[in-house]
């Protein structure tokens, strides 16, 4: 594509700009940006690379974890604040891809990309998080829970950048991301469930959260976990959530499996998620 | 559009599109040991190494390695051959295009998990697929490698 041109700013303020331009779009770790101009899928005259801002890169602690939106999957997985605070994270990071896709894709651009096969939107969204994006025009926050939209399609418009993740801390959360891969270990996997329990001191549930991945159009949240807040669940209560995970899930067949096997699943992952959590 | 990287150590400068993709750019200059396989970033036999991490060169964005120190099979192996020792004493490789990229690999992984365990390596060097060996005698070259003294 002779007419497609690339560039590199190193401020948020001039990738705003070049994003305000019709046709640009914003290249994190270049992982599924570059298939997608291989494969000719995308129609942009402009790839903004954002590899050189450095305002966008690293994990911050205050008060809540903030993921600038071009940390690496291979940085979540071996930031020691990351580990610490949101294990689940630098767990599910770990184990995305192969060694390769995790030295280059970002925090951000598997938010934006919106597939809903992959495995950080679901952890993000069990975890609560907000996207925080800006244009030329402002900045605004969006919970992830109203982020996604649509196969591939988010609240982040054409020209706005999420510049960063944040996560709510919380000591007493206990979370779990189960994934199953059909094929290889680096595969997308069939269906991914993260799971999230925070447990007062004597041992009742004060929060519960469950967000499905692959079984989708996007990573979808269960509201219903919520059942869970204010007892101490039994295997009955586990159970049941696992029907409701299942029923809220809309899969569809494709390589990966068929859709009654992955609703199947998904009962199953859920159940051990919550137990994960709760053992 | 212009680019300037360090190629194997040396300063190299190329004009290229800006879907031009790395292995593209490092083949045409005559470094043929990078090989492009799936084409989708999976196999792992365009491996090299962009600022002493491993990527797959055949879905990577030429330009966003301006200003980078990139490494391919030809240079690692002149800065280390015990990478070549290991792979050829323990016949780490059959066909061979899968190779270069499990020996960039083994690169990467050394420096990553030095004295790596069998189980570490298995898990590292999945994404580096092989159809002829079995994987056996790669584990053992790179195995061998990565505990060397």
């Amino acid at each position: 594509m002779a007419d497609l041109r690339f560039v590199a700013p190193t401020t948020i303020a001039d990738a705003l700009g070049e994003l305000g331009e019709e046709g640009a779009i914003a290249v994190g770790g270049g992982t599924s940006i570059g298939l997608l101009v291989k494969n000719r899928l995308v129609d942009a005259s402009k790839l903004v690379y954002l590899g050189r801002v450095r305002e966008l890169a690293g994990v911050h602690l205050d008060g809540e974890a903030r993921v600038g939106a071009t940390t690496t999957l291979r940085e979540l997985s071996r930031s020691a604040v990351v580990a610490d605070a949101l294990p689940v994270l630098a767990d599910a990071a770990g184990r995305i891809g192969n060694p390769r896709v995790r030295s280059l894709a970002t925090a951000g651009g598997a938010l934006v990309h919106g597939d809903p096969r992959q495995d950080l939107p679901p952890v993000l969204l069990a975890l609560s998080a907000i996207a925080h994006l800006a244009s030329a025009s402002g900045t605004r926050s969006v919970p992830l829970s109203e982020f996604f939209l649509g196969f591939m399609e988010t609240a982040c418009a054409p020209d706005e950048l999420v510049t960063s993740v944040s996560v709510p801390l919380d000591p007493s959360r206990r979370a779990h991301y189960i994934r199953y891969t059909p094929g290889s270990e680096d595969d997308y996997p069939t269906v991914g469930v993260a799971a999230t329990v925070s447990v007062a001191p004597d041992g009742a549930v004060t929060a519960a959260t469950l967000a499905l991945g692959g079984v989708a159009e996007h990573a979808l949240a269960v509201p219903e976990a919520s059942q869970l807040v204010g007892g101490r669940p039994d295997a009955g209560a586990i159970r049941a959530l696992g029907e409701v995970a299942a029923a809220a899930a809309r899969p569809t067949d494709d390589q990966r499996g068929s859709s009654g096997y992955k609703r199947a699943m998904v009962e199953v992952m859920t159940r051990r998620a919550f137990e994960a959590c709760l053992g | 559009m212009e680019l300037r990287f360090k190629l194997n150590g040396e300063a190299v400068e190329a004009d290229v599109e800006a879907d031009t993709f790395l292995v593209d750019l490092i083949r045409l200059r005559g470094l043929t040991g990078t090989k492009e396989g799936c084409g989708v970033g999976v196999c792992g036999a365009c491996t090299v190494v962009v600022d002493e991490l491993p990527v797959s060169s055949c879905c990577y964005l030429a330009l966003m390695a301006d200003g980078a120190e990139v490494w391919t099979v030809e240079g690692l192996t002149r800065r280390d051959p015990a990478l070549v020792d290991a792979f050829v004493e323990h016949e780490g490789m059959q066909c061979g295009i899968c190779t270069p990229g499990q020996v960039v690999s083994a690169y990467t992984l050394a420096r990553e998990h030095p004295g790596a365990s069998e189980e570490e390596i298995r898990t590292y060097m999945s994404g580096n697929l092989c159809r002829c060996t079995g994987y056996v005698s790669i584990t053992e070259a790179v195995q061998a490698y990565v505990s060397r003294g």
